[in-house]
Formats: structure tokens, C-alpha cells, sequence
């Protein structure tokens, strides 16, 4: 009889996809938060001040924006360690899946690649953007995060991210369908061509959400050059200054 | 060269080398499988509709047992089989399934309830009982008067091939694959093992065993048009038959399946037509019911393809472009009996023919699918001539089938002997005879042998193309040697193969390749396979009367007072143009079922004077018994069989409807 | 019927096979192409031994059964792994290549060792029925029972052929040898739907319970997406990773 084994490759698995999943659902969260600046430089203002806890303790602690990016980035972390085992580990299997894929052109390997590929990029991607978030989390707002878009060309980081980021998650959450679930029986064909359309979607839907977001902070970060610095007064407060 | 020892040597790893190497092995000795392609490959795997064994469970198979599922095998085989053979075959043929059942393979059951089935075109509602339900289910397939045919979809012997296979593998039995016995070890009494060449490197090796078993399959390969795979070129027969010394059965009995798809020659399973498929003409006629009244689409595979050549050659077959054809029609069945149930067949018609058969009719034609003959043996497996050569499954002429086999008797048969004949080995091994003596010198004589019968290919020649003559012999056998037989034909047929016989000496290979070299292996095959063909058609041409699927259009009759009796074919003279031809008596007076008519197919056959004689005696037998008599009883009086049985096989078979 | 309908001249196919013998020190692999007509209804079956009778009688594959049931003839048609003995070359473009199947041993030509490749799975994973007294079954006795839709289930996994063609096909088995495909997870799944195994999940994860096995599937799909035999590969990898992580927790 076969001797006993570890429960660890199992276990690292679930996490894996586990932390992916968990990443994926604060990622489309994060979308719609983060694109409260196309209902307004407002709407965005009381979103930040929301996170950094003033409706419950009266006051903002960006600290607590600290604490959310450093977890964050533990599940970035742990997430990136267990699936970067996955990843091509010589340069004979990188050349062998590279023959493969080249003569079998096969969509859904393709789609598995398209996710290492950008988990690769985010690799770099997520520590620059969650640097400054944890580093100088009290500069989240209309106009901090717009002067960071646009005057500290952070708009570069941020498309790549954007783009990287969502197709990452939209494949990842197909192929985690497929990976636990998989369809079977007489409409499996269908089922997974459905989940797959699906896929497509979400990605469009967040690429755009995300991009006319980006638009919005880049113009107001232009529309800001001249008073870089200048923190945002929500409405109620400058109506006061009038 | 390099010699490998063993205690049984097992030449083939379908279903019968599986089971008779399982079952030496599980008596303690060595045993070894070889094997051209990976087992799992070989051809048993294409069995698709079923395997006969009377368990009785469904509806359509209640009150079956081993009494009919003999009678109809007698009766398919148009008494050429040898009854206490028979009889051990039924009798085993139940074990041999739930043996199978308990090894893993997936059996369809018996679902309780009601269900909708197709008889004779026609929709019927039938009940099956609660009692059944989980138990094996059966269908319905030609020549036989219950549903016997247990299935697995329509991937039986696949099924049953995988699971054998996981068991032989279970039991630690190597399987040397990608390697072809060439010659057989012997020393004029006595086999030995083999010389064995290796199709990877082309190095030849010796297989030295106290018993060897071949179990190489049919060799439906010498005809053009066959449903057998390709590897199906009867090397295990034709070794036998090169000692010189062992004798095969029957070669001429050589059956046609009715629906082969043209015109790739594919089968599709006779379950087509058990489960309630019609054969049309191309009027959409249904035409079977004229010429076949009683069992209709039914009738045993010999007297289905017969009618429809001589419906095609009355001018009703569909003209196409590779030919004429007829229709199988399936369509009635409906879409989800054929995607659960005939699924295979789906596929094959998608793949081969791009028809879908829940709508379109497929378009058939009958085509060589089965060779009755082959090594004869005893009824332990025995080569009566050769000691120490076993032979089962199909490459064995054990002899149930007789001139014409039932379908699913086939795949039962391969288990069934595999069961007898691991047995038989074991003894053999166990007793003063097996021991092996045995020089090294010979083993030698014999590898250089071989050796230089290759050399002699591969250096020689004046020009002659292996692969040409292959297919010359495959013509000459599918036009001359076919579902209807002609003495001129026959004649024509004999001297084409000696001709090729004499040109194949002269062929010159056009690769030196080292390794296998595919068309060497073309060549060396070729010179063996004209010598089974040669013994089908020389046989088929002595063989001056009709029975089963050996049909005589000059002589339509059977002829029990002349041909009761097996043609034993041996080629005692290497270089000898045809085979020495002897018949082996069936001896009406120890039958248990006297010739008769079959209950269907022609009516009129010369009967044998014995035949009455023996009838009567039965009939006396059996009154003085008296009716309080049971079955068992009845059947010892007439042809006691049990004591051929191995002891361990030897229980009665439990059914659903027994009184404990 | 389509047989019949379709009444444009023959195409002239030109077929490349990737060639190397192994057993000839000489040989490197390289490929050969050879022209050769269309005939009605032709495979890739009939093409090639057309070519081997006509052309180039040392070209090595491997046919068995011709009829898409035993599993020997897997091959790269155009990058794509199938069975060359049912595909029909009016489904393919005029240009063909014909690979052998990567992955596995190659014996010559476009000849792969899958048989020896199948075995060593078959050992590795003990596919066969675990029952501790399965010698002593009394096989006279009436057959232990099973649900019908059961033994359906059962023979929907027991379909696979060995072909190969999800190894090749996986880009896992591509990259790790060691790796047992579908072709081996499907038969794990096959024996745990069976009552008659009496092996437990603890059992099965000792198999394959690591990256070797189902934690090594990357959810490629290209098994589930070039089987021949269509078996719901995904849809099973996907249960036994369930199953799998169950019995380690
Ligand atoms: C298409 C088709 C469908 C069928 N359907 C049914 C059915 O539904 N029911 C039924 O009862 N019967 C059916 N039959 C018949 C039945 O499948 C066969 O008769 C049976 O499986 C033969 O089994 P076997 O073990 O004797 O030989 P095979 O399974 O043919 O095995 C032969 C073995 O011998 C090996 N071999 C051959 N020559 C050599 C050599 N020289 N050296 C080493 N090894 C060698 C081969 O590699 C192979 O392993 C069908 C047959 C065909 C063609
Ligand atoms: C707690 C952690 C995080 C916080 C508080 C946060 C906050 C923000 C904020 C405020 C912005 C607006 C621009 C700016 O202020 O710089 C932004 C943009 C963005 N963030 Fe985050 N973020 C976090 C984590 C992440 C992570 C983990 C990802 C990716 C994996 C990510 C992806 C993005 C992207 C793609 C944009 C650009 C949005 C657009 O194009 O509209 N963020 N983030
Ligand atoms: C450094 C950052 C990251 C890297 C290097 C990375 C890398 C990878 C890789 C290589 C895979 C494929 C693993 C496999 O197929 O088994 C993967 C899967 C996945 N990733 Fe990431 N990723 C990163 C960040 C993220 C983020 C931010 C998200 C969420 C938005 C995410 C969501 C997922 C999901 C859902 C999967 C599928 C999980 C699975 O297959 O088990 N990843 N990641
Ligand atoms: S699972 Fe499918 S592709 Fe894989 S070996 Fe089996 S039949 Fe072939
Ligand atoms: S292609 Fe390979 S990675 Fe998994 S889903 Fe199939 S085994
Ligand atoms: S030759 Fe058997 S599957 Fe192709």
C-alpha cells in the first residue's frame, strides 16, 4: 500500500485559489469605490473619508487604510508565492510549453498563459501602487489622488495595472469556475461557452468602468496642475468658505 | 541471441491470452503475454454488442439457461461444433461473467419499471420486474431464442478488455507488447516457446516455456473488404500451422457480418438490429421478413448475409459510388436509445460516413468479420498433434462455433476458453510431462532459422512488392472465396494463391530501415498469411456442400451424410504449394442435438442415417427417465460433460427463477 | 448524403510527416513531404498507408483497429493532437503536417510508445478493483446488484482508450514528466464512482494527492478539449480536486 501522504499540496491549492478569489471579489470592489469620481469629486471625497473610518468614529484614521493595503498585500503575497509554482521553472520546460502552445493554439491555454503573463507584470504592478497606499494612506481623495494620477504620472502604473489587473481576475474567475466546478453532462459544452462570454464581460464592463475613472482623475489631476498639494474641501465645507 | 524462460508463454493479449495468463498465474506459475500491440489495443476491444451467457435476468431473457443458449449455438454452428465443447461453454459462460462483473467490468442492468422497446418495427411497452432490477440485463442478437447478449453500451468488449487487462496487471503478469512470435520452438512432439522477433529494434529473442498458448485472434486480413483490425493477419494460426506438425480446424468456415458501413468496412453491432434496427432496400423495402419469415433481421449472421447479396444481385441493392449497398435503419429507435445504447455506432457514422444515424440511414453492406477455424485443440485447449501448444479464443478452432458463430458467443468464448485453458496450462506445468528438457542447441537452430528467413527477404528477391501482393491475395479472397462459393472460383482462387505463394519467395524490399521496418514485416507476414488463405480456399473448394457460412452455390445442400466432419488443415512441407487436407468425424450417436433444421435459412439438407437412429435413442433415453427427471438429469443421460470440466467450474449456475 | 455530393476534382494533398528513427544513429528528425491525391472518403488511415505502399515504405506508424476504438494511432494533425484513423482529409486543408504525439517515447516516425507510457500509469495508479477477498467470489452465486444509472456512469469514464491525446494535448504533462494527465485522473475517478473498489479518499489521495497528480492540473482543458472519446474530463478533474482537498483537511 502506498504510504501515507502530505496534506500541504492540497491545502496550497485551495489557497491558492482561494486568495485569488478573495483578491478578485476586493478587486471589483475596489472598482466601484474608486470610481465614485465619476459621480462627482464629492462622492469620492465621502467614499475616502468612509474608508478611513469617520462615519464610526467621528474623525479619519488613515491608518486603517494602512492596515487594509498591508493585508492586502499579504494575500498579494501568499497568492503570488503559491501560484508562481506554477510558473515554467527551467528554460526547458519554458521552451517546451512554448512549442506547445505554438502548434496547438488552444484557446483556453492560452487564457491560463495570458494569466501568468499578467500575474507577472502585477508582480511589479500591486507593490507600486500599494506602496504609496499603505506609505501615505491620508492621501486618497479628489485631489490627491488625482495630483498622484496626473502631476506624478501615476497614470502610466495605473492603466497597465487596470488592464493587467482585470484580465487577470476575469480568466481567473473562469477558469476558477472550471478548476472546482466544471460543467458536465449534455449542456457542458454550453455551460462553459456561457461562463466564457461571461468572462468577456466583466472584463469589458471593469475596463471601461476603470478606464473612464482614470479619465475623470487624470483631467481633474490637469485641471489641478496649478495647485498641486491642495487637499479637496467637500462641497458642504466650501460652501461655508463662500 | 537472448533467451527468456518462463512457465507459460502467452502468445496474444486480447481477452483469451488475458484470462489464460490469469489464470496460470494464479495456479503460481510464470506466465508471460505477448503481444504485437499494447494489449489493451488488441482487438477484442472492438466488440461492441454483447457477450452471450444465459443468466435469465430480464424480461426478454426469462427462463433462459445453458439447454438453449447450447441448443441455439448447435443450431448457429449448423451442426459443425463439437457439443461436449458446447456444453462446457454454456455451462461456463455465466461464471465467466460474473466473474468479469465482480472484476469491475460496468455491465448495463436491469432497470424495474416499464420501458419501450422495438420490436419488429413496431413500438412496445414492455415491464421489467423488481426482482431483476440491478441485476446484468441482456439484448437481443441473432440466431438465438432469448436475450442473451449482456452488454456494456455498446463498448463490451472494451469494457471487458480494460478490466482484463487492470486484473492481468493486478496480477503482476508482464506483457512484452510490440513483439511478433515468428516460429514456434519445437522438437517434432513437443512445444517450447517461441522465437520472437521485436517489432521496436528488430532483434529476435527466445521464449523458452513448458507451455505456450496462442491466442493470436482471426486473420480476416487476407480478405480486402473485413471488419478486423489490421493487425488481424492470423500469425499465431499461421505459426502453428508452419510446425508442420499441429492442425487447424475448419479454415473454410470463415463468416461475413451483415452490416459493415461502406465503405470504410467498419462493423456496426449487430445490437442494431437485436435492439430493433430493419435492413431496407432501395425502395426503403423492408426485405429480410420475405426471405426470413420466422426470425427476420434475426436470423443467424451466415443467413442474414446471404439474403442480402442475393437481394443486391436481384437488382434492389443502392447503387453508389463505391458500389451497391443496403440500408440499416436505426432511426426508429430514437434518439436517446441510440446516444445511450449505440453510441459507438453514433460515432462511427459521424466520423466515417458525417451522417447522424438518428436521422439517416447507414449505409451497409455484409463484409468478412469472423474466422471460425483455427488451431484445433481438445476440449482443454490442447493441440491434440503438438504437446505443450494450447490455443484459445478466436485463433483456436476448440470448436463451438462450428461453420458459423452466434454474435456475443465470440467475446464469451475468449473468456470461457481463457478460463479452461489457464487451467489446462497450469496442469500441464504441474505434471512429469511439462517438464521442460530442452537444448540450447535447438533454440539456436531454431533463431538462426528465422534469422535467416529474414536475411533471405531483405538481401534477395527479383523485384516482387510485398505490398502488391498483399493486396492481390486480398482480392482473390474477397471475390473468390466470399458469402457465395463457386468449385470454379474456388479452383481460380487456389492457383492465384499458389502463384503468389511462388512470387512471394522473389520480393525485394525497397527500405533497408533499420528496426522494425514496416515493409519487411509486410513481407514475412504475407508468405504466412498466403498459407491460411491457401487452406481457406483449398478447403472451401474440397468441401463440396453448403453449411453455415461455408455456402456452395454448385452444392446448396448441406450434406450431413457426406460432410459431417471438420476439415483439419497441416502443412507438413515447407515449401509445399498446398495444405495436406484430413476430416475428423462428428459422430452423430454421442450428440446431443441431431442434425436438424436450424429454424430459419434454406429447409432441405441430406440428412445422415445416424441421425434417427440417435434421435430415437434419445427419445428412449428420456422416456425411461421418466418426466420427474430435472434438467441436469436429463441432459447427463444424453451427453455427460461435467467430468471434462475443471473441478473448480463445475457447480451449478444460480438463477433469479430458481426453486432453493 | 455528402458522399455523394461533393463533385469537385480530386485536390492534391501534400502531406509533411516529421520524421527520425531512432533506431538509426544516423537519422535526425526532420520533415518529408509527400504529394498524393484525394480519394473519396479518404483518412489520414488510407493517405498514409497509400504513401508507405507507394512512396516511402519505411514510414513508421501505428494503426490497429482503423475504426476509432482501440487508441493506437494519436498524432499531431496540424499541431492538434487526434486519432489520424478517423480523420477525413476533406476536413483538412490541402497542406497537412503530421506529427507524433508528444510526450511519450518515440519509437520511429510517427510511432509513439502511448502503451508503455498507459501501463506505467495503470501500475502507478493500481487501476484496478481493490476488494479483499475478490478470488474468493463464489461466481456460480447471482452477481452482486448495481444501480443501472451507476453502471452508466461508470462506463461513461471507462471510455477513455489510452489514446494519448489529452497528454499531448496538456501543457502540464508537457512540462513535467511525471505528471499523470487526465488520461490517469479520469481512471481514479472511474474507480472511486465504483462501489465494487473499496478504496477510500485517504486511499486515493496517497495516488494522487500532489503535484504529480491532481494538484499538478493547471485547468488547461486542452484534455477536455481534443479527447476523441469526449469524456467530461474537466468536469471530473474538478470533482476529484473537491474530493481530493476534502480528504486533506
Ligand atoms: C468489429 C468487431 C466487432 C465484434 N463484436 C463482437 C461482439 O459484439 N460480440 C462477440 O462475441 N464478438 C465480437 N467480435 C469478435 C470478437 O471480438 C473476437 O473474436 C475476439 O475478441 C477475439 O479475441 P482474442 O482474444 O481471441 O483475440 P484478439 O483480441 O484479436 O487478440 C489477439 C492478440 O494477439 C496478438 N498477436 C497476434 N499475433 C501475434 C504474434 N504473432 N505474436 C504476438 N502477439 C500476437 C495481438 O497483439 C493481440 O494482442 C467482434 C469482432 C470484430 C472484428
Ligand atoms: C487597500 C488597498 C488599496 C487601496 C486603498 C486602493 C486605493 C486606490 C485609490 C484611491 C485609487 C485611485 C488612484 C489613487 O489614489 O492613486 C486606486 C486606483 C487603482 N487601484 Fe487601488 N487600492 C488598493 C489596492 C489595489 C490593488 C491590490 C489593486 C490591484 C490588484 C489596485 C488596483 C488599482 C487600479 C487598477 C487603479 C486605477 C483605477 C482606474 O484606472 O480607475 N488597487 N486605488
Ligand atoms: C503578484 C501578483 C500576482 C501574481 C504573480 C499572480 C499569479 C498568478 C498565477 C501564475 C496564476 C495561475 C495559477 C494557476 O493556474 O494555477 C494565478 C491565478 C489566479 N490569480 Fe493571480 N497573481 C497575482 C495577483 C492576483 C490578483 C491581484 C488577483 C485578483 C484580482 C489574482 C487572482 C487570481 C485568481 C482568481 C487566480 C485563479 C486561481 C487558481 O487557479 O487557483 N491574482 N495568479
Ligand atoms: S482521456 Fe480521452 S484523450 Fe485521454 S487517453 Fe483517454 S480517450 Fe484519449
Ligand atoms: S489539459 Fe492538463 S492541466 Fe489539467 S485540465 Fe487537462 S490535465
Ligand atoms: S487505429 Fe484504432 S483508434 Fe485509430
Amino acid at each position: 500500500m502506498p504510504q501515507a501522504m502530505s496534506p500541504w499540496p492540497a491545502r496550497m491549492d485551495l489557497l491558492q485559489s482561494l486568495s485569488g478569489l478573495l483578491l478578485v471579489l476586493f478587486i471589483w470592489s475596489h472598482m466601484f469605490f474608486e470610481s465614485s469620481i465619476l459621480l462627482g469629486e464629492d462622492a469620492m471625497y465621502q467614499v475616502s473619508r468612509m474608508f478611513e473610518g469617520e462615519p464610526f468614529f467621528g474623525k479619519p484614521y488613515p491608518l486603517i487604510v494602512s492596515g487594509v493595503g498591508i493585508t492586502i498585500f499579504v494575500l498579494v503575497a501568499v497568492h503570488a508565492i503559491l501560484a508562481l509554482r506554477k510558473f515554467p521553472g527551467n528554460s526547458r520546460q519554458y521552451r517546451l510549453l512554448h512549442q506547445h502552445m505554438g502548434a496547438i493554439r488552444h484557446p483556453d491555454t492560452t487564457l491560463w498563459y495570458a494569466q501568468v503573463a499578467t500575474g507577472f507584470c502585477l508582480f511589479f504592478l500591486i507593490p507600486a501602487h500599494l506602496y504609496t497606499v499603505i506609505t501615505q494612506p491620508e492621501n486618497i481623495g479628489p485631489y490627491a489622488s488625482s495630483d498622484r494620477v496626473w502631476s506624478e504620472r501615476f497614470w502610466i502604473v495605473y492603466a497597465l495595472l487596470l488592464l493587467t489587473v482585470h484580465a487577470h481576475a476575469a480568466i481567473g474567475m473562469y477558469r476558477l469556475f472550471m478548476k472546482w466546478y466544471a460543467p458536465s453532462g449534455v449542456n457542458a459544452k454550453q455551460t462553459r461557452a456561457r461562463m466564457k462570454v461571461a468572462m468577456w464581460c466583466i472584463l469589458v464592463f471593469f475596463t471601461v468602468l476603470g478606464s473612464a475613472s482614470l479619465l475623470t482623475y487624470m483631467r481633474i489631476g490637469y485641471q489641478h496642475t496649478d495647485s498641486v498639494g491642495e487637499r479637496y474641501k467637500p462641497a458642504t465645507v466650501q460652501d461655508k468658505g463662500h | 541471441m537472448q533467451i527468456i524462460y518462463t512457465d507459460v508463454l502467452v502468445i496474444g493479449g486480447g481477452l483469451a491470452g488475458q484470462r489464460a495468463a490469469i489464470g496460470a498465474r494464479r495456479r503460481g506459475h510464470e506466465a508471460i503475454v505477448l503481444s504485437l500491440v499494447p494489449a489493451k489495443r488488441s482487438h477484442s476491444a472492438a466488440a461492441q454488442g454483447g457477450m452471450q451467457a444465459s443468466l435469465g435476468n430480464c424480461l426478454g431473457a426469462s427462463g433462459d439457461n445453458e439447454d438453449i443458449h447450447f441448443a441455439d449455438t448447435v443450431r448457429g454452428s449448423d451442426w459443425g461444433a463439437d457439443q461436449q465443447v458446447v456444453r462446457m461453454f454454456t455451462h461456463i459462460a455465466p461464471k465467466a461473467i460474473r466473474e468479469l462483473s465482480a472484476w469491475g467490468v460496468p455491465w448495463n442492468r436491469v432497470q424495474q419499471g416499464t420501458r419501450d422497446i422495438t420490436i419488429n418495427g413496431q413500438k412496445q411497452r414492455i415491464e421489467e420486474s423488481a426482482a431483476a432490477h440491478g441485476l446484468i440485463t441482456a439484448r437481443n442478437f441473432g440466431g438465438t431464442e432469448k436475450w442473451r447478449a449482456c452488454y456494456v453500451s455498446d463498448g463490451t468488449g472494451h469494457a471487458m478488455l480494460y478490466t482484463m487487462s487492470n486484473q492481468a496487471i493486478a496480477a503482476g503478469i508482464p506483457v512484452h507488447d510490440r513483439r511478433e512470435a515468428l516460429a514456434l520452438i519445437h522438437d517434432g512432439e513437443r512445444c517450447c516457446g517461441a522465437i520472437v522477433r521485436n517489432l521496436q529494434n528488430g532483434e529476435l529473442l527466445a521464449y523458452v516455456a513448458k507451455a505456450t498458448c496462442i491466442a493470436t485472434g482471426g486473420f480476416g486480413r487476407i480478405y480486402r473488404v473485413s471488419t478486423n483490425a489490421i493487425i488481424n493477419e492470423g500469425m499465431g494460426a499461421a505459426i502453428a500451422l508452419e510446425t508442420g506438425i499441429a492442425q487447424l480446424g475448419n479454415m473454410e468456415a470463415v463468416q461475413f457480418h451483415p452490416t459493415a458501413i461502406v465503405p470504410a468496412g467498419i462493423l456496426v453491432t449487430e445490437g442494431c438490429r437485436g435492439d430493433g434496427g430493419l435492413l431496407l432496400d432501395s425502395a426503403g423495402h423492408r426485405f429480410m421478413p420475405d426471405y426470413e419469415p420466422n426470425k427476420m433481421e434475426l436470423a443467424s449472421r451466415d443467413v442474414v448475409s446471404r439474403r442480402m447479396e442475393q437481394h443486391i444481385a436481384a437488382g434492389h441493392g443502392v447503387k453508389g459510388r463505391f458500389g451497391e449497398h443496403l440500408w440499416l435503419d436505426i432511426r426508429l429507435l430514437g434518439k436517446t436509445h441510440i446516444e445511450r445504447n449505440l453510441r459507438e455506432v453514433k460515432e462511427i457514422c459521424h466520423y466515417f460516413l458525417g451522417i447522424d444515424p438518428v436521422s439517416d440511414l447507414i449505409p451497409v453492406r455484409p463484409a468478412q468479420h469472423y474466422s471460425m477455424g483455427g488451431v484445433r485443440t481438445d476440449h482443454r485447449g490442447q493441440s491434440p498433434q503438438l504437446r505443450g501448444l494450447f490455443a484459445a479464443g478466436e485463433a483456436a478452432c476448440w470448436d463451438i462455433h462450428g461453420f458459423n458463430r452466434l454474435g456475443g458467443n465470440s467475446v464469451a468464448e475468449t473468456v470461457v476458453a481463457g478460463m479452461v485453458v489457464g487451467d489446462s496450462m497450469a496442469d500441464y506445468c504441474d505434471s512429469a510431462e511439462g517438464a521442460l528438457q530442452i537444448s540450447t542447441t535447438l533454440i539456436e537452430a531454431f533463431g538462426r532459422r528465422e534469422q535467416q528467413r529474414l536475411a533471405t527477404i531483405a538481401n534477395g528477391g527479383s523485384g516482387e512488392n510485398a505490398f502488391e501482393l498483399t493486396r492481390l491475395m486480398q482480392d482473390t479472397m474477397t471475390e473468390n472465396v466470399g458469402i457465395f462459393r463457386h468449385g470454379d472460383k474456388l479452383k481460380h482462387a487456389v492457383d492465384t494463391l499458389a502463384t503468389l505463394q511462388q512470387r512471394a519467395t522473389n520480393i525485394t524490399l525497397r527500405s533497408s530501415a533499420r528496426g522494425a521496418n514496416p515493409e519487411l514485416v509486410a513481407a514475412y507476414r504475407l508468405q504466412r498469411m498466403l498459407k491460411l488463405a491457401q487452406c481457406t480456399a483449398y478447403g472451401a473448394l474440397q468441401r463440396t456442400e453448403s453449411r453455415g457460412a461455408h455456402y456452395r452455390a454448385d452444392y446448396p445442400q448441406r450434406n450431413d451424410g457426406q460432410w459431417l466432419n471438420r476439415t483439419l488443415a497441416s502443412w507438413p512441407e515447407a515449401d509445399a504449394r498446398l495444405p495436406t487436407l484430413g476430416y475428423e468425424k462428428l459422430d452423430i450417436m454421442a450428440m446431443e442435438l441431431p442434425p436438424g433444421w436450424r429454424g430459419y435459412g434454406d429447409k432441405d439438407h441430406i440428412a445422415h442415417p445416424d441421425t434417427d437412429l440417435r434421435q430415437r435413442e434419445i427419445n428412449a433415453a428420456l422416456a425411461e427417465l421418466g418426466d420427474n427427471a430435472d434438467r441436469y438429469q436429463r441432459q447427463r443421460t444424453l451427453m455427460p460433460f461435467n467430468h471434462l470440466l475443471p473441478a473448480h467450474l463445475r457447480g451449478h449456475n444460480e438463477r433469479l427463477g430458481d426453486k432453493t | 448524403m455528402n458522399l455523394i455530393a461533393t463533385e469537385e476534382g480530386p485536390r492534391t494533398l501534400q502531406i509533411s510527416v516529421l520524421r527520425h528513427n531512432p533506431q538509426d544513429t544516423e537519422s535526425t528528425p526532420h520533415w518529408q513531404t509527400f504529394e498524393l491525391e484525394e480519394a473519396q472518403s479518404m483518412t489520414l488511415f488510407i493517405a498514409l498507408n497509400e504513401i508507405r505502399q507507394t512512396m516511402e515504405p519505411s514510414l513508421q506508424f501505428d494503426f490497429v483497429c482503423r475504426a476509432g476504438i482501440c487508441g493506437s494511432c494519436g498524432m499531431l494533425v496540424n499541431g492538434r493532437p487526434g486519432l489520424a484513423c478517423r480523420t477525413l482529409t476533406r476536413n483538412l486543408p490541402d497542406k497537412i503536417t503530421l506529427a507524433p504525439l508528444p510526450g511519450f517515447e518515440l519509437i520511429g516516425d510517427l510511432s509513439v510508445n502511448t502503451g508503455k507510457w498507459m501501463r506505467g500509469m495503470s501500475e502507478h495508479l493500481e487501476t484496478w478493483i481493490h476488494q479483499h477477498n475478490l478470488e474468493q467470489t463464489d461466481i456460480d452465486r447471482l452477481e452482486e446488484r448495481m444501480e443501472p444509472e451507476l453502471a452508466e456512469k461508470i462506463y461513461e469514464l471507462e471510455r477513455c482508450i489510452e489514446c494519448g491525446c489529452c497528454i499531448a494535448a496538456c501543457g502540464t504533462a508537457r512540462m513535467r514528466e511525471d505528471f499523470i494527465g487526465a488520461a490517469g485522473l479520469n481512471q481514479i475517478a472511474r474507480f472511486r464512482l465504483d462501489p465494487r473498489d473499496e478504496r477510500t479518499d485517504a486511499d486515493f489521495y496517497t495516488l494522487v494527492g500532489d503535484e504529480s497528480g491532481v494538484f499538478g492540473c493547471m485547468t488547461l482543458l486542452g484534455c477536455e478539449d481534443y479527447c476523441p472519446k469526449d469524456l467530461p474530463l474537466a468536469a471530473q478533474i474538478a470533482f476529484l480536486r473537491g474530493r481530493m482537498v476534502a480528504a486533506s483537511l
